[in-house]
């Protein structure tokens, strides 16, 4: 220990600056290199109109990958974020076409989120289970209700103000789905950085002993912190389900592996204690850059499958260099 | 027979070793003393090939030793025993001590072989390890032992200990003595780290002192006193390491009551704490009184007996109640409990503290912006090196880390202090630091509770000692001016 702390103290003060700043660049230079890359086999990319399309989808994964970057910073991950999308759209669209009114559709989904948060906060943080297996089988169980709540059929007659508000609505040129997440953002900033909240998740992450050494309640701060992700998953679904128009049960199928992907990507640590809203944000435009410029370049979908799995795995392998050195 | 010239090492633009000649015979215990961020490990490195020296040459035998790499050293026989393990936690002991160089015949490993090996190796130095278990159930200090065993069973010609008795017992540490006695005589060099200064005196025959990566001297162990030691080492006169303390016994603060926790850790030890004294927790590593302190600030679970602090009983502590109710733990294992070691130096001081007024409104908002300030003043107290709270706390020396972890006990003003092994692993500057906090603190109306394997500092700091054998508390006498023999004799429980 001494050996490599003495090295990292005496070598730090001159270092860090330049590493600091390489970090901070690493992502937006692999965005722009994507973009590039993606233009020079397709004209399309750099059009005015992909480019508000790219802002358009990173701003719904933003959303799912800012939830994940608040479970991942407790050590903890949501494997079942994709089902709770699909079953809150599901849910949120049956309450609306049964009511004929937006309001009873945004209280089922944001319900059903909460819900789904406590159970997986209390089961991970209370009683102590695996976080990886207990939101896997809590995923399983999410997609059977989806399935069985619509009976396997997207649910249409939904109230066509849902729609023009959250999906067709703008305000100053842009449109809604940016204008929440940016506001999803904002608010979580101000969670991880200036409540004790954020903190403990902070401290948790980094070394679950010592904050429970220092005064730190780890079952509410845990439970928080799942309860939050899933009511940012069931925000980020009735969004989804505006654009739609329907509530779909397979709306969140693909979603909680780009959720990790964009995160991980993004630089939030699997170890935990690092990552913030700046990782969510990188990591959402990034994957969503290579998943619209692998469609323009006309890249086979299993294709795209294995880009993604590769992605995630290539950005574990750097980070554990990065922790190496 | 180890001879190094003019050895540099830089780490980008920072020296950590500069022009450092160096020499080890064969046969003698060469004891390398400094305070953390001396260079002690540096130089280490560069002898066992961990990187290559920037400038300088190391030589065995008047001949260069290889290009810097550990095979190159290791085929001289350089053996070094680091204090964090490379062990594998799921294999047996003996497992362990054969790893990656079993005894085989053709396919099959020699079991029988390997054992009658190491069974007479475990004896020849007196070590009693069970060389069935897995190493993941030893304690820490069997784990030291078995990676010292497995260090010895190569015959090394010189065998480097970085603090070898830093988690071992006064009887373990014994076993250990004898057997460094042992390879002494057998010719071989022994570089021994170490900051007890009584084992650099009782154990080696040379001491090298570094201090700021410059190598200020090499000393006749027996023609030096600890103090021309200090000094060499911490570069100043060291007038005293414990300051005088003015303890003024008033009210009752703490009383434990026929504690057991639910481990059997510790199975009925009663304890009373006033404002404004310092009692001393003695015995062995595994007595109890560490777990005592844990079980006190609700970290371990009661099976019996009670706490009264400040009059008010808990049967069930909670960390988060303590701290509220005024009362203070500091772990004795720092990296493992103390710190987020990942986290800024400042969110560490602060974390005990997130609804304290002075950092946060009502408790829901972190003032993040006074934050800095905050922790600056107990920073400074304590004498943090670097200056610098937005470092992550794990690239601090040892001694600074302790700083780190201690300062948040100076955020707010705590009626009862719980010291766990304050000083384990940190060097004399900073050991005099934290004795000058402990000082501050019971001057300043507190109580304090030191639980230490160091004599001295029961010596000179307690105002009274409960010795803990087997979970029990077996007797309590006077602190200041009791001799160590007194203490000791109360140790195996009579």
């Amino acid at each position: 220990m001494t050996g490599q702390t003495a090295s990292a103290r005496s070598g730090a003060p001159a270092r860090l600056p330049l590493q600091k700043i390489l970090r901070a660049l690493r992502m937006p230079l692999a965005i722009l290199a994507a973009l590039l890359v993606f233009a020079a086999f397709s004209p399309q990319v750099l059009t005015v109109g992909n480019l508000r399309n790219i802002a358009l989808q990173a701003s719904f994964l933003m959303i799912f990958s800012l939830a994940q970057c608040v479970v991942i910073l407790t050590r903890g991950f949501d494997l079942s974020l994709g089902f709770t999308v699909s079953l809150v759209s599901v849910v949120s669209a049956l309450a609306m076409a049964a009511t004929g009114a937006v309001l009873p559709g945004l209280a089922a989904g944001l319900g059903v989120g909460l819900a789904v948060g406590l159970a997986n906060g209390l089961l991970v943080g209370a009683v102590g289970l695996n976080p990886l297996v207990t939101t896997l089988g809590m995923g399983n169980i999410l997609l059977a209700l989806a399935s069985t709540v619509s009976g396997g059929f997207p649910v249409s007659g939904l109230p066509a103000g849902f729609n023009a508000a959250f999906a067709q609505g703008t305000f100053l040129g842009l449109p809604a789905p940016i204008w929440s997440a940016a506001l999803l953002l904002s608010l979580l900033g101000l969670v991880l950085h200036l409540t004790p909240l954020g903190r403990s998740w902070y401290i948790l992450g980094a070394n679950p002993r010592a904050g429970r050494a220092a005064g730190i309640r780890a079952v509410p701060v845990l439970v928080a912190a799942y309860a939050i992700c899933s009511l940012l998953a069931a925000a980020g679904a009735l969004l989804m389900t505006a654009r739609t128009g329907s509530g779909e049960p397979n709306l969140g199928g693909n979603l909680t592996l780009e959720s990790i992907a964009a995160a991980v990507v993004g630089g939030a640590k699997l170890s935990g204690g690092e990552g913030g809203i700046s990782a969510a944000i990188l990591g959402a435009v990034f994957i969503t850059i290579l998943s619209n410029g692998m469609n323009l370049v006309q890249v086979d979908g299993y294709l795209q499958q294995i880009c993604l799995g590769l992605i995630i795995l290539a950005s574990l392998v750097l980070s554990r260099g990065a922790r190496r050195r | 027979m180890l001879v190094t010239r003019g050895l540099t090492k830089t780490f980008g633009s920072a020296t950590a070793l500069q022009d450092v000649d160096f020499t080890l015979e064969a046969g003698e215990v060469h004891a390398l003393l400094g305070e953390n961020g001396a260079g002690k490990s540096t130089l280490i490195n560069l002898i066992c090939g961990t990187f290559p020296p920037s400038a300088g040459t190391i030589e065995m035998d008047g001949r260069p030793l290889g290009a810097g790499t550990v095979a190159a050293a290791r085929a001289a026989g350089i053996a070094p025993v680091f204090q964090e393990f490379s062990l594998a936690p799921d294999l047996t002991v003996l497992e362990n001590l054969f790893l990656g160089r079993e005894k085989r015949q053709g396919l099959f490993l020699q079991k029988r072989a390997m054992r009658r090996e190491a069974e007479e190796l475990l004896a020849e130095i007196g070590f009693a390890l069970p060389l069935d278990r897995l190493v993941s159930e030893l304690s820490r200090a069997q784990k030291q032992m078995t990676e010292i065993a497995k260090a010895l069973r190569l015959r090394p010609r010189i065998l480097i200990l970085d603090e070898p008795t830093a988690s071992l017992t006064d009887g373990e540490a014994r076993h250990l003595f004898r057997a460094i006695g042992l390879l002494r005589g057998k010719g071989v060099g022994i570089l021994y780290v170490s900051h007890r200064m009584s084992e650099i005196r009782a154990l080696s025959d040379r001491v090298t002192v570094l201090r700021g990566g410059r190598h200020i001297g090499t000393v006749e162990t027996a023609a030096t006193s600890d103090r021309a030691l200090i000094e060499m080492m911490v570069g100043r006169p060291v007038e005293q390491l414990f300051p005088a303390i003015r303890s003024r016994p008033a009210e009752e603060v703490l009383r434990v009551e026929g504690l057991a926790t639910a481990d059997g850790a510790v199975e009925g030890a009663s304890i009373t704490l006033r404002r404004g004294e310092i009692v001393g927790l003695a015995g062995l590593v595994g007595c109890g009184r560490s777990e005592l302190c844990r079980a006190v600030f609700g970290l371990d679970p009661l099976a019996a007996g009670e706490i009264a602090l400040k009059g008010e009983t808990l049967r069930r502590p909670s960390p988060n109640a303590m701290i509220r109710r005024g009362l203070c733990y500091f772990p004795g294992d720092r990296a493992a409990e103390g710190l987020a070691l990942a986290r800024p130096a400042r969110e560490n001081a602060g974390m005990a503290a997130l609804r304290l007024p002075a950092l946060s409104a009502g408790g829901t908002v972190l003032k993040t912006w006074r934050e800095g300030a905050v922790v600056a003043a107990p920073f400074e107290d304590l004498g943090l090196r670097p200056m610098a709270p937005e470092l992550p706390a794990g690239a601090f020396s040892g001694g600074n880390q302790q700083k780190v972890m201690l300062a948040r006990g100076l955020l707010q003003d705590f009626d009862v202090y719980l010291f766990d092994e304050p000083t384990v692993g940190i060097d004399v500057g900073a050991k005099a630091d934290v004795y000058r906090l402990m000082k501050r603190l019971v001057e300043g109306g507190a109580g304090v509770v030191v639980s230490t394997s160091e004599l001295p500092e029961l010596i000179h700091l307690a105002d009274r000692i409960y010795v803990m054998h087997a979970g029990r508390v077996v007797t309590e006498i006077a602190g200041k001016g009791t001799g160590e023999a007194e203490i000791l004799s109360h140790y195996f429980g009579e």
